[in-house]
């Protein structure tokens, strides 16, 4: 059991989760609630990472990241290490790559709040701002918490786009899923099938969360 | 809003998650990353552990296919040294100015032919019961490292083609990202057998899993393994470095099956 | 501090109108559902801006799209009943009208909700969340959290369309009730013309987005225009009455200024003023007073004027004491009674033509009839 690569992928996922929550709360919000020319575009746009092989988006991180990029460059003059091959950029990439699942079910979690109770909101003195915070965000969170359970464990079992951006840095990339992937390869079944059973429990559980937060949404709705 | 239990879990989880310091392992996070290649999985892990007995030193270390590292190293990976199966490689790193030097030759590897227990096919030297059930069609999968970076699985390559049944593999060949991948096809059961290193071969790990034949050094260019320290490696790399070529180190990496270059 | 709004658009539905309620006055937007009247309402609210527009509250500009002024509607004091109510799920009655009441200091906020609860009838019910209360009840906690903003407008959009029949009644009664209360324009979106000449002093009939008419209600109850848009079975007048008495076999008396009428089971005591509502196609006429006629309801009217509406029917205005009622009868049955202006006749209508949500509490804050 390699609680380093456990814990490096539970900090991964917690970074991303808490990037991703503000980003989540107002690009969810845009996108439930304003129509404009190329929203179609941008939804697109945002569910992207979804479909895309993993190794065709390492690729472009790669290009677009590291050391022979401007972005690469500029974060080595600065830090004194390169973003790839390390935590901070498997950060950068998670981000990146999350983006649908953490704002497709907030954006959903806000279209389920009623146009109407919005706007009664605005009609009751409320800015946009304090409508948020005592109106849509307490309708909306069940779909907050979706994503944000949602990206946390997908964050955990990405393989391919951490291989690619991370290397296999003990301490540093090497993520719990690619630890299974190096036991295998080391002959050591018994930890790959160790660590394997706590990504299945941690996954069932992030399952269970998700349907029980659906059926919370569905009760307060009808 | 309120904050109900289950949302004020996860928050703490979260919130914990991003304090970093890890509390539960033993892993110095600044210990230097070495890359080595997947041959010396199991001899350079034992070489480390007698490294920390030795000198309290603790070193961190990613094994993989040599040319990977290479290609890694080129974009500003984080290894301090780099201990490769094939001398081309450090040859190339320090023409361009990835090496502090020229390295040193540490050992001289070996192929085997390795087959699972229970496979139909033998391993023998000559490949000959390898040649024969491969012309019956009795062949369904074969493991090798990937020739094109992988060191092992370049040797491999070059003997089978010397033994003349390269192109009738081709069709059931399955390649290994590194040479540790390979002999994990090689002896999962879903393969006949694979050509992997000797010094996986005989790791206490690898060794009950099968039979193998060593594949003669006559057939394929020599597996000159040399290593380097990579520009800012610092005092602990350099450390593990010259552990290596001491008699401790030297002793495991014989056992493990590596021919020693004397005193280079 | 009257409202006045103007609005031009083309789109979503062409919308071409202008109009102005003065302050404690009930005005209705009656049309058929898509003639824009809710899109007018949004407009006053600032949940809609047209192409071309201005609203202003007394000195205050809410809209000028000339002048490019655009108040949000969060900035607006406007208070805003919707038609699904649309209070706030995750809060209770009482929360949901504290959350409108940002003008108080904290520690005065729940007094406050307390008190406007109260005057809706719902001091029990606090606590509720809406899903937990009847269709009437978040009714009332809409129009209590519209008016805990103490706005300069009141806006209702189909308030009542929701609710079934008898809840209805209770409910416009409460709205004459709370009028005594309201110093501001009130504007009621309706498409039932009943409730609109209940309640409001001042209608404007909407069709395909232009005014047909608009005026004080009894104007706008008999011009023909309005009616045509209404549907002409609308035209109706409404005779203020005082309650009388109550009869065992369930008759109430009424005294109006034209004479009694009798109505079945009219809720209130005597002495309550009430204001009823006649519909045209529901009166006959006769020179002399009929005899044997079961109908309870026969008065002396006079003869104001004859209208055509269309090549069936006439519209006759009568005289009903101090106030005016209208019968809807044929041409041809204007013209066997030659009926003149002037003449003295009498009306006839039975006590069942007299549906009960067709009367309503109080006597008008402004007269209703003219």
């Amino acid at each position: 059991m390699d609680w380093t690569a456990l814990w490096l992928s539970m900090r991964l996922a917690g970074w991303t989760v808490a990037i991703l929550l503000p980003v989540a709360v107002f690009a969810g919000r845009f996108l439930a609630y304003r129509n404009f020319g190329g929203k179609v575009l941008v939804e697109a746009l945002v569910m992207l990472p979804l479909v895309l092989p993993p190794t065709v988006f390492g690729f472009y991180l790669l290009v677009a990241f590291g050391a022979n990029s401007s972005i690469g460059q500029f974060w080595s003059a600065t830090f004194g290490h390169q973003l790839v091959f390390s935590f901070e950029g498997l950060v950068v990439a998670s981000v990146i790559f999350n983006l649908p699942f953490a704002i497709q079910p907030a954006q959903r979690g806000f279209e389920s709040v009623p146009v109407d109770v919005r706007e009664a909101a605005f009609c009751c003195g409320m800015s946009p701002l304090r409508s948020l915070w005592r109106v849509e965000l307490p309708l909306a969170w069940p779909g907050l918490m979706t994503a944000m359970v949602l990206t946390f464990a997908h964050t955990l079992g990405e393989f391919g786009i951490v291989l690619m951006v991370g290397g296999s840095i003990p301490g540093e990339t090497k993520t719990i899923a690619i630890a299974i992937y190096d036991r295998v390869q080391g002959f050591d079944d018994q930890a790959a099938a160790t660590m394997s059973t706590v990504l299945v429990a941690i996954s069932l559980f992030t399952i269970a969360v998700t349907y029980w937060l659906s059926a919370r949404v569905g009760r307060r709705l009808s | 809003m309120k904050l109900t239990l289950s949302r004020r879990a996860i928050l703490a989880a979260a919130l914990s998650a991003l304090v970093g310091a890890s509390p539960m392992t033993g892993l110095a996070l600044d210990a230097p990353v070495i890359a080595a290649a997947s041959d010396l999985q199991f001899a350079v892990a034992k070489v480390a552990q007698a490294f920390q007995a030795e000198t309290g030193h603790e070193i961190r270390l990613s094994f993989g296919s040599t040319g990977n590292f290479a290609r890694q190293i080129r974009e500003g990976a984080p290894f301090q040294a780099l201990m490769a199966a094939d001398e081309k490689f450090i040859a190339n790193l320090h023409a361009d100015g990835f090496t502090a030097d020229e390295g040193d030759l540490y050992a001289v590897g070996r192929i085997v032919i390795m087959v699972p227990h229970g496979s139909n096919l033998r391993p023998d030297s000559t490949l000959d019961n390898l040649a024969e059930m491969l012309a019956a069609g009795q062949i369904t999968r074969f493991a090798i490292a990937n020739p094109d970076h992988a060191p092992y699985g370049m040797r491999a390559r070059e003997s089978l083609i010397f033994r003349g049944i390269w192109d009738d593999l081709q069709r059931v060949m399955v390649l290994g990202e590194n040479v540790s991948q390979a002999a994990q096809f090689a002896l999962s059961g879903s393969a006949e057998g694979g050509i992997i290193a000797y010094s996986l071969a005989l790791a206490p790990e690898v060794a009950p899993r099968g039979t193998f034949a060593l594949i003669p050094a006559e057939w394929h260019q020599p597996l000159r393994q040399r290593m380097a320290l990579l520009k800012d490696a610092g005092p602990v790399a350099k450390a593990f470095y010259a552990y290596m070529k001491e008699p401790a180190a030297r002793e495991i990496m014989e056992r493990y099956g590596f021919a020693l270059p004397e005193g280079e | 501090m009257a409202l006045e709004v103007m609005v031009k658009a083309a789109t979503p539905i062409p919308l071409d109108l202008a109009f102005r309620v003065e302050p404690g006055e009930l005005l209705a937007l009656v049309g058929h559902s898509g003639s824009g009247k809710t899109t007018l309402l949004r407009t006053i609210a600032g949940l809609w801006r047209p192409e071309t527009a201005r609203v202003q509250v007394g000195g205050t500009t809410w809209l000028d799209t000339g002048a490019g002024i655009a108040v949000p509607p969060h900035r607006r004091r406007v208070g805003m009943v919707f038609q699904s109510y649309a209070l706030f799920p995750h809060m209770t009655a009482a929360q949901n009208v504290a959350s409108a009441i940002d003008h108080l200091p904290q520690s005065e906020r729940w007094p406050e909700a307390e008190r406007l609860l109260d005057l809706i009838n719902l001091h029990d019910l606090g606590g509720r969340k809406p899903q937990q209360l009847s269709g009437g009840q978040q009714q009332r906690v809409a129009v209590a959290r519209a008016l805990a903003r103490r706005p300069v407008a009141l806006l209702l959009d189909e308030p009542f369309s929701a609710v079934d029949r008898a809840t209805r009644e209770k409910l416009y009664a409460e709205i004459v009730a709370l009028r005594a209360h309201l110093s501001m324009p009130v504007v009621l979106v309706t498409h039932d013309v009943n409730e609109a000449q209940l309640l409001a002093d001042r209608m404007v009939v909407i069709e395909a987005g232009t005014m047909v008419a608009e005026g004080p209600t009894g104007t706008v109850m008999s011009d023909p225009r309005a009616l045509r848009a209404m549907g002409i079975r609308e035209a109706a007048a409404m005779v203020p009455a005082t309650i009388d008495r109550h009869d065992s076999d369930g008759m109430t008396r009424l005294t109006t200024s034209a004479g009694p009428l009798w109505l079945p089971n009219v809720d209130g005591a005597p002495g309550t003023r009430v204001r009823v509502r006649i519909m045209a196609h529901e009166v006959l006429l006769s020179r002399a007073r009929p005899e044997g006629l079961s109908a309870q309801n026969i008065l002396p009217v006079h003869v104001i004027d004859l209208q055509s509406s269309d090549g069936l029917a006439v519209m006759v205005r009568l005289g009903f004491g101090e106030d005016t009622i209208l019968a809807r009868i044929t041409r041809r049955a204007a013209q066997s009674l030659a009926l003149q202006p002037g003449d003295q006749i009498h009306a006839i209508f039975k006590s069942m033509s007299v549906a009960r949500d067709h009367i309503t509490a109080g006597g008008a804050t402004t007269p209703a009839t003219r």
